[in-house]
């Protein structure tokens, strides 16, 4: 899947599952930081985050994983998902 | 240390809509503040109860910006929202520097956000659960948001209490300022109504539903009364030492005068029982020596319309009064119905003078009871007023408020 | 209440009675015992499906030993809360109903009746909404077991649930202590009951707060708490009340206080400035000093963020003496039991400032150097002095609670 169509639907997850209200997912920058000065969300955002990524994308996040450089920014959290998903079409593929 | 403690504001959100002047016209009115809740999801009896005191959509934001309000539940929402407005109502120019207790009584939590989840761990599977509404699910959240969006750093109690919740904090938060832990105390209670809880105190014949030719209505003390209207919202009271209070020039609404709790041990989980005469000795003798009977002239009663509750409430009155003519009763649940703390509130308009209309749907006393809500006429402001707070399951609370 | 006559009032309130049902079984004996091996009642359990949960552990009470008179239509949680009052009512060796006026009930609970809820609506979900049996949940409420306690013992004075999250407990006896100092009652059953439930267990994994091993607290490699169940219940009476009838005070209940971090939902004050604040003021309440203190029964969860707060709390508090007084958690064995966490671990705190020897953790882990506290593990710690006890508890929500314990027959 390429990464351009994954971007998007994580914009759309942050404001629909956030409450981002006044926040269209087209304003979100990809390269904006996610937490502290940037979206300003904290770590029950991230978890809420969480949660609809593995909805979303049907992947399990440990949690180690959580918070981390993979969610500094739309652009990373996209990179990870893709690379998430590659590792399971690979898995699938070897099969 | 014992000093004297004032209420001094009034925040209130609810089927009234927001604020203390909405509340006190609906309370004039005399109507109940009743509108049909969603019966759609199958919980409801076929033939049972319709109509709850639902808060209509208002906007919050001049007391909660989205930006604050995103991820709280209706009833921190609800919470917060009347803390700041009784904080405004109060005249506090700022908190900073004070010693803030909230204390908040809820009968049944977030059920919203409850229902949610659980419907998401029983559907989807425990990691659809999601952490927005577990965070809001926690009993003290409510409390704790206040807290957070006040800036309140003093004791943070929650009291599930039912009926009997929002009078027990109204006393704790009054020791917290008389014994000097805490400089203010915003009191009150917060709650929210959904089709599902309904549903099932309507199963449990809890609310008012339309029978025996009469139309659907709380009515308390009525003859034919069978159930309370089911409400929600939130009502908040500041308290302040009443020394500190006049010497920032405010002008408090009521003293709180003395309060009293006790149990009916012949109640039921879910019901209310039969021991009037021992409420009534415990309320007669919170009465005695400061706040005489004879000094209480308003009865602001909890009674609601439930059949039993009313009775419990009417027995336990009759006996503190040891028969003596009861003081004029008013019954604002009657308009805006059980839960959310609206009593307070009522409370607190009362000892302020305000006035109470002859609720609308009443029809006749119960000949058991003989006692019936004040008519309307208009009447001289009280020197005392006694509130009180009978829970199913048990628990009852009292307290007086006297005018200053 | 202001201006009202206090009379003489009490300035001592004596625990007179302990009762307990825990992980480690129905019962203060089988509590201590347990707690006295630093055993570990964390493990595998059956209380509800956690198949498909994130984590597999939890600390459950195991099955009753003998059916108790409660009838069918009671929660979990009220049946543990009943079993604790009557035993502690039994070891203080008190009737009630020669002055049930004069008794009050405080507890704490967070659930309720939320597992029998959760059955509820799984029926209703499965069988439709209206065959469901509305009798399953008509001990629902949070208030269900302080009221089942206060039923059962027919009590007619004050009777409050608080629901304060994991300061419940302690906020519950705090309660009963004011009620008793001025005057209101004379006894007081204080206490908390909470069950495993799955909205708990789910919502804890949904905030990843929980570990996927038992927890270990103050740990460097701490990653999570444990969730458990059970209740307990102390008997509290004035000193004047207790020696009137010739009951011995096991302890003296000497201080509390409650402050709030007003920070965040989820996450302590990081400076611990709320429980640091909990903690002195419960100090000067009880009459003492940091420096009376002899040892500490933490919150403890084993949170990376929980044990970070409550150790820089305690430094601030006790200063350059805090890595000498010896500190256990409770929760390394029994796990975190919320509504009733604050009453259990008082009741531990209790029973170790008596016996003069502080129950150790389980080893596991290793010591976090930025935490610096004298962690008691593995085997119990004798107490060379044993007179003035902490128990501290920090909430979700922020909300900080601290009781002081003294022993009893000392100044």
């Amino acid at each position: 899947m390429p990464n351009d169509a994954i971007a998007p639907r994580i914009k759309r997850l942050l404001v629909e599952k956030l409450h981002l209200e006044g926040l269209t997912p087209e304003s979100i920058d990809d390269d904006m930081p996610l937490f502290g000065d940037g979206l300003g969300l904290d770590s029950v955002d991230a978890l809420e985050l969480v949660v609809a990524l593995e909805k979303e994308f049907a992947l399990r996040i440990q949690s180690h994983e959580v918070g981390r450089e993979a969610f500094a920014s739309v652009a990373a959290l996209a990179a990870y998902v893709e690379g998430r998903l590659a590792t399971v079409s690979d898995a699938h593929a070897g099969s | 240390m014992s000093r004297a403690v004032v209420a001094t504001g009034i925040g209130t959100i609810g089927a009234h809509g927001a604020g203390r002047e909405r509340l006190a016209e609906a309370l004039a009115a005399g109507r109940p503040l009743a509108m049909e809740i969603d019966r759609s999801g199958g919980w409801h009896s076929p033939a049972g109860s319709r109509y709850a005191a639902l808060a209509p959509v208002l906007d919050l934001t001049p007391w909660l910006p989205s930006a604050q309000a995103r991820r709280l539940g209706r009833p921190s929402r609800f919470a917060l929202v009347a803390a700041r407005m009784a904080i405004e109502d109060a005249g506090i120019p700022a908190l900073d520097g004070l010693r803030v207790a909230v204390v908040l009584a809820t009968s049944f939590g977030a059920v919203a956000f409850t229902e949610k989840l659980v419907e998401q761990i029983l559907i989807e599977g425990p990691e659809a659960a999601q952490p927005f509404y577990f965070s809001e699910c926690v009993a003290n959240a409510a409390a704790a948001q206040v807290a957070i969006g006040i800036k309140a750093t003093g004791a943070n109690v929650t009291l599930t209490q039912r009926e009997a919740g929002p009078v027990l904090a109204l006393a704790r938060g009054a020791r917290e300022v008389a014994e000097g832990r805490a400089d203010v105390a915003i009191v009150g209670a917060t709650d929210e109504m959904t089709p599902l809880l309904h549903g099932l105190l309507d199963r449990f014949h809890a609310t008012a539903r339309a029978e025996d030719g009469r139309d659907e209505a709380a009515r308390p003390f009525d003859g034919g009364r069978n159930g309370f209207l089911a409400g929600e919202g939130a009502s908040a009271i500041v308290l302040e030492a009443e020394e500190a209070a006049r010497r920032r020039g405010a002008r408090p609404l009521a003293r709180v005068g003395r309060t009293a709790s006790g149990f009916d041990p012949t109640a039921t989980a879910s019901d209310w029982g039969h021991g009037g005469a021992s409420l009534g000795r415990r309320l007669a003798a919170m009465l005695d020596g400061q706040a005489p009977l004879e000094s209480i002239d308003r009865i602001v009663s909890g009674a609601s319309g439930s059949r039993r509750g009313d009775r419990l409430e009417a027995a336990t009155l009759r006996a503190a009064w040891s028969g003596r003519s009861l003081p004029p009763v008013v019954t604002p649940k009657a308009v805006i119905g059980e839960y959310g703390g609206g009593i307070l509130a009522a409370g607190a308009l009362a000892a302020s003078g305000a006035r109470f209309g002859f609720p609308t749907a009443w029809m006749a006393p119960d000949p058991e009871m003989t006692i019936s809500p004040h008519d309307g006429s208009p009447l001289d402001a009280p020197r005392r007023v006694l509130l009180t707070g009978l829970a199913a399951g048990g628990a009852a609370a009292w307290a007086v408020l006297e005018r200053i | 209440m202001p201006g009202a006559d206090p009379g003489p009032l009490p300035t001592d309130i004596v625990i007179t009675g302990l009762g307990a049902v825990t992980p480690f079984g129905w019962g203060v004996g089988p509590l201590w015992e347990g707690l006295r091996r630093g055993a570990t009642a964390i493990g595998p359990f059956s209380r509800f499906d956690a198949s498909r949960h994130r984590t597999h552990l939890a600390a459950e009470v195991p099955e009753r030993p003998s059916p108790d008179r409660l009838g069918p239509r009671v929660s979990l949680a009220d049946r543990l809360a009943v079993a604790s009052a009557r035993e502690a009512l039994g070891h203080a060796d008190l009737d009630l109903r020669r002055c049930p006026e004069r008794a009050g009930v405080f507890f704490g609970s967070s659930n309720g009746g939320m597992l029998e809820s959760e059955r509820f609506l799984e029926a209703a979900l499965r069988d439709g909404r209206r065959r469901a049996r509305t009798s399953a949940i008509v001990s629902q409420q949070l208030n269900g077991p302080g009221d089942a306690v206060a039923r059962a013992l027919r009590v007619e004075g004050p009777v409050e649930t608080v629901s304060s999250a994991c300061t419940s407990g302690a906020m519950a006896i705090g309660g009963a202590l004011r009620a008793l100092r001025r005057g209101e009652i004379d006894v007081a059953l204080a206490g908390g009951a909470d069950s495993l439930c799955q909205i708990t267990y789910a919502g804890f994994n949904a905030l990843r707060s929980v570990d996927e091993a038992a927890c270990r607290p103050f740990r460097a490699d701490r990653a999570g708490l444990s969730l458990g169940e059970g209740a307990a219940v102390l008997v509290l009476e004035t000193g004047a009340a207790a020696r009137a009838r010739g009951a011995r005070p096991i302890a003296v209940l000497a201080g509390e206080a409650s402050a709030c971090d007003a920070h965040h939902m989820t996450a302590p004050a990081p400076d611990g400035a709320g429980a640091a604040e909990a903690i002195r003021m419960a100090l000067a309440d009880a009459g003492r000093t940091a420096d009376d203190v002899d040892f500490v029964n933490a919150h403890g969860t084993g949170t990376p963020l929980n044990d970070a707060a409550e150790a820089a709390a305690l430094h601030a508090v006790f200063g350059p003496r805090t890595g000498s007084i010896p500190v256990t958690s409770t929760k390394a064995l029994i796990g975190h039991l919320l509504g009733s966490a604050g009453a259990i671990e008082a009741l531990a705190t209790v029973l170790c400032l008596v016996r003069r020897e502080l129950h150790p953790m389980p080893a596991a882990g290793t010591l976090d150097p930025a935490i610096g506290l004298d962690l008691v593990i593995a085997s119990p710690r004798p107490l060379r002095r044993s007179r003035c006890a902490l128990s501290t508890n920090l909430a979700f929500g922020g909300s900080n609670a601290a009781l002081v314990f003294t022993s009893a027959g000392r100044a």
